[in-house]
């Protein structure tokens, strides 16, 4: 497991190239998030976002290893960036390797929506309409208080 | 009683720091009980919080938490709104 927090950019395809070159890797699934140039009929100049130290990595972990416990996956590399953002930046990669294809792609999805709703990360949008801190989304929480029927 | 506060967000813009060392001459058993003291003794914005706090997440030590529960000496307490990651 590689758990990454950085300002800087990064390259998603190579990071799905690291992963496929492990051992028993048959399927490699990513999700990789990008910031929007509009929002709510907003143009978006840039976005701030930032996060709990040591806390952040911690829920990670606790994300991969509840994804591990459900589905046989091999490898895992969550990237967020935190700092300003422009649009069209990449914010977010999740990559998932696994033998066969299905545990991998709903490993990816079960990931990024646990990051959404429980790793502490705030974003806040400066636009043309001024400045505001994203609210949380009910979609997020919905599609997250779906996988409890995992358990 | 030592507690370590951490605000995020817009509650760090709020009150002006992100994170403070705070020495109380009493126990405070749960973060609610903080926030009714500091609201209290200081008022301002710790009022405004008190009283909205069910829009916000507390974390102790680094884990989720509910506003009810306990909280001991040298702990970390972190206030923050709705996470918004990804």
């Amino acid at each position: 497991m590689t758990i990454i927090i950085q300002e800087d950019s990064f390259s998603i395809s190579k990071m799905i190239l690291e992963l496929s070159e492990k051992d028993n890797v048959g399927a490699v699934v990513s999700f990789s998030g990008y910031v929007r140039e509009f929002s709510k009929e907003k143009q978006l100049k840039y976005m701030e976002l930032e996060h709990y130290p040591g806390m952040t990595e911690k829920v990670l972990e606790s994300i991969v290893q509840k994804a591990k416990s459900h589905w046989g996956i091999e490898q895992t590399t969550i990237i967020h960036r935190v700092g300003k953002l422009l649009p069209k930046d990449i914010i977010v990669g999740v990559i998932v390797s696994s033998r066969h294809r299905s545990n991998a792609f709903k490993a990816c999805e079960f990931i990024i929506d646990f990051l959404k709703t429980d790793a502490p990360f705030w974003k806040k949008e400066i636009s043309d309409k001024g400045e505001v801190w994203v609210s949380e989304r009910q979609e997020d929480v919905i599609k997250k208080t779906n996988w409890n029927k995992l358990d | 009683m030592n507690l370590k506060l951490l605000f995020f967000a817009n509650l760090r813009e709020k009150f002006g720091f992100s994170q403070k060392e705070f020495t109380l001459s009493k126990e405070v058993r749960t973060p609610e009980e903080f926030l009714l003291i500091m609201s209290k003794q200081i008022g301002g914005e710790w009022i405004n919080l008190f009283e909205d706090k069910r829009l916000y997440k507390v974390a102790i030590n680094q884990d989720i938490s509910s506003w009810k529960d306990p909280i001991l000496e040298g702990d970390e307490l972190a206030i923050f709104p709705p996470i918004t990651g990804g």
